[in-house]
């Protein structure tokens, strides 16, 4: 299949590459021509534009930060929608505000051009192990059209309904990842101001109804102290003031994201922004003081 | 002198009123003319356009509703900057996003225009009696300008420091007084909820420590359960995205904000966003089940 991709960063670089070993064409278009080098040796074409990706494109993926970048990658000026014909099909894995996606599908549907928002969770190492967990939202029969590669991208692909409620469901991930890697830090800090060890707690914890893979493996690199990203902190908080300007729009009461928000803030604000979400536990114990 | 003014809602019309009452010859235009028509029975002008408002006028107020509003009146189409010349001044009361009035005045400043962020605070009963606290943002050689106007629309003036200021001491003031009026509510519900008359609480407290405007007013609106606005509780939503979108973009923890944010988002999902935000109230009654109907 000829497929464009375009976003090729950290997450979409080893997506595209799965894509391009599983036997398809590639078209790339980059901001920076940098993310291009590691595409000189395989089955990719580059191009000048957005609009020229979708020409020559039965299926465009974007894999962008936030949602005005998917808008200008989409919409803007040379945008996927300038050089598109009809029938062509663009999957967002990017995460941005559901209200966005609805929004951008929509345009691009006034000019006969499929949108699915297709979301992602498993992070980098997700990415590079095929192992992501992906969550769409738009018309089942372009969701089929495009199984066939998420399963070369991701372990799971998921139709959770019409536009937008893939990022909704992405949403929803965000809100127990990041409540989860809190609940975590404070029940470490906890221990530790109480003279217990944080790591025999942990031990006991995963043999009970306490047990996740939040505990078990951020639970882990808190105890290594081990804060390299993962997942960055100023990522999970872009993520979390979309969780909390969707409940804003919604008239929706979410205590214990917002309140998670703010330490990620705080983390941002403290220089921390660049470090794992679970230096999440650092700012904890700084703020409370020695044992 | 020849003042210009765009905005003519329950704080705008009083404010503008009081200009004109003052001596200032006042330039107005409406989207809906009806909304300027009191003014100009009473020797306001009506200009087609906000350019024209800025051609008859060399300080020109506005007081509209979001960021967007603001931009359009300047820099749209036959907007403010169209008219305006270098040396004029355009004063906005709105409460708007920091970063957006220092967009605001940074784009004007290339024409020479200056540009001051004067939102305000005390409510549409503070804008008809002149009793208004401003707090402006801007140029502090602008001061001698303004003063004399502002001293026309309220008694607390103060320059709050550079563009932005006076929209980040507004969010500020947000804060703290929807703060106070979640700590009322729930003041209110613990008080009823253990069988105690809350006007007795009140009264009890507003002689102590714990005595602020936010309990004698919107705690007496509690104690009658009167929910009419006063200040419609969307609007207090609304200054909430605001305040906690400048957060997570400078890095700052609210954690409190964000709580009664959240108190706030209830408000709105049931639905009575028209209310006053005296229905914080409402929203913790609605938890229990025990809650009074109304």
């Amino acid at each position: 299949m000829q497929v464009g991709f375009i976003g090729l960063g950290l997450m979409g670089r080893p997506m595209a590459l799965h894509l391009e070993k599983a036997g398809h064409t590639l078209h790339l278009w980059a901001r920076r021509p940098q993310s291009l080098a590691p595409f000189a040796a395989v089955n990719a074409t580059t191009h000048a534009t957005p609009a020229e990706v979708a020409k020559h494109a039965e299926v465009v993926i974007v894999m962008v930060a936030d949602a005005p970048d998917v808008e200008a990658v989409c919409l803007g000026e040379q945008g996927l929608a300038t050089g598109a014909a009809p029938g062509l099909i663009v999957a967002d894995m990017s995460t941005i505000a559901p209200d966005a996606a609805r929004r951008i599908g929509m345009r691009l549907a006034e000019r006969g051009i499929e949108f699915v928002d297709a979301p992602v969770s498993g992070g980098e190492s997700g990415a590079i192990n095929a192992a992501l967990t992906i969550m769409a939202g738009g018309k089942p029969e372009v969701f089929e059209k495009l199984r066939p590669l998420f399963e070369k991208m991701g372990k799971s692909a998921t139709l959770i309904g019409g536009s937008g409620a893939g990022q909704v469901a992405k949403a929803c991930n965000q809100i127990l990842t990041g409540v989860g890697v809190m609940a975590v830090a404070e029940a470490f800090n906890f221990a530790r101001k109480s003279g217990v060890d944080p790591a025999r707690v942990r031990e006991a914890l995963l043999g009970g109804f306490a047990y996740s893979k939040i505990l078990e493996n951020h639970g882990q690199r808190m105890l290594d102290r081990n804060f390299n990203p993962g997942f960055k902190a100023w990522m999970h908080q872009k993520d979390l003031r979309i969780v909390m300007e969707e409940a804003h729009r919604l008239g929706l009461m979410l205590p214990s994201a917002a309140a998670t928000a703010q330490v990620f803030n705080a983390m941002v604000g403290c220089g921390m922004g660049e470090n794992d979400s679970v230096a999440a536990l650092k700012l904890l114990e700084k703020m409370s003081g020695p044992e | 002198m020849q003042l210009g003014f765009i905005g003519f809602g329950a704080m705008g019309g009083p404010m503008a009123e009081h200009l004109l009452r003052a001596g200032h010859a006042l330039s107005v235009w409406s989207r809906r003319p009806e909304s300027a028509a009191a003014l100009v029975e009473q020797g306001a002008v009506r200009q087609a356009s906000p350019a024209a408002v800025a051609r008859h006028a060399g300080i020109v107020f506005t007081n509209v509703t979001g960021s967007a509003d603001v931009e359009q009146l300047a820099f749209g189409a036959e907007g403010l900057a169209a008219g305006f010349v270098p040396g004029s001044l355009h004063v906005d009361f709105s409460t708007i996003a920091p970063a957006a009035a220092r967009r605001i005045a940074e784009r004007y400043a290339k024409q020479g225009v200056d540009f001051v962020d004067a939102p305000v605070s005390g409510g549409s009963g503070g804008a008809q009696n002149a009793t208004l606290a401003i707090m402006w943002g801007g140029k502090a050689e602008l001061a001698p300008r303004l003063r004399p106007l502002f001293d026309v629309l309220g008694k607390t003036i103060v320059h709050a420091g550079e563009a932005g200021a006076g929209q980040v001491a507004k969010a500020c003031n947000q804060m703290v007084m929807v703060a106070a009026i979640e700590a009322t509510a729930e003041a209110a519900r613990l008080a009823a909820a253990s069988g105690v008359d809350f006007s007795k609480v009140r009264a009890a407290m507003l002689g102590g420590s714990a005595g602020s405007r936010v309990l004698e007013v919107f705690g007496g609106r509690m104690a009658l359960r009167d929910f009419a606005p006063g200040v419609e509780a969307r609007l207090h939503h609304k200054d909430y995205a605001l305040l906690m979108d400048e957060a997570t973009r400078i890095g700052a923890a609210l954690p409190v904000s964000a709580a009664v944010w959240q108190q706030l988002n209830a408000l709105m999902g049931q639905g009575r966003g028209n209310n006053d935000s005296a229905s914080l109230l409402r929203v913790l009654e609605a938890c229990d089940g025990k809650g009074q109907a109304g």
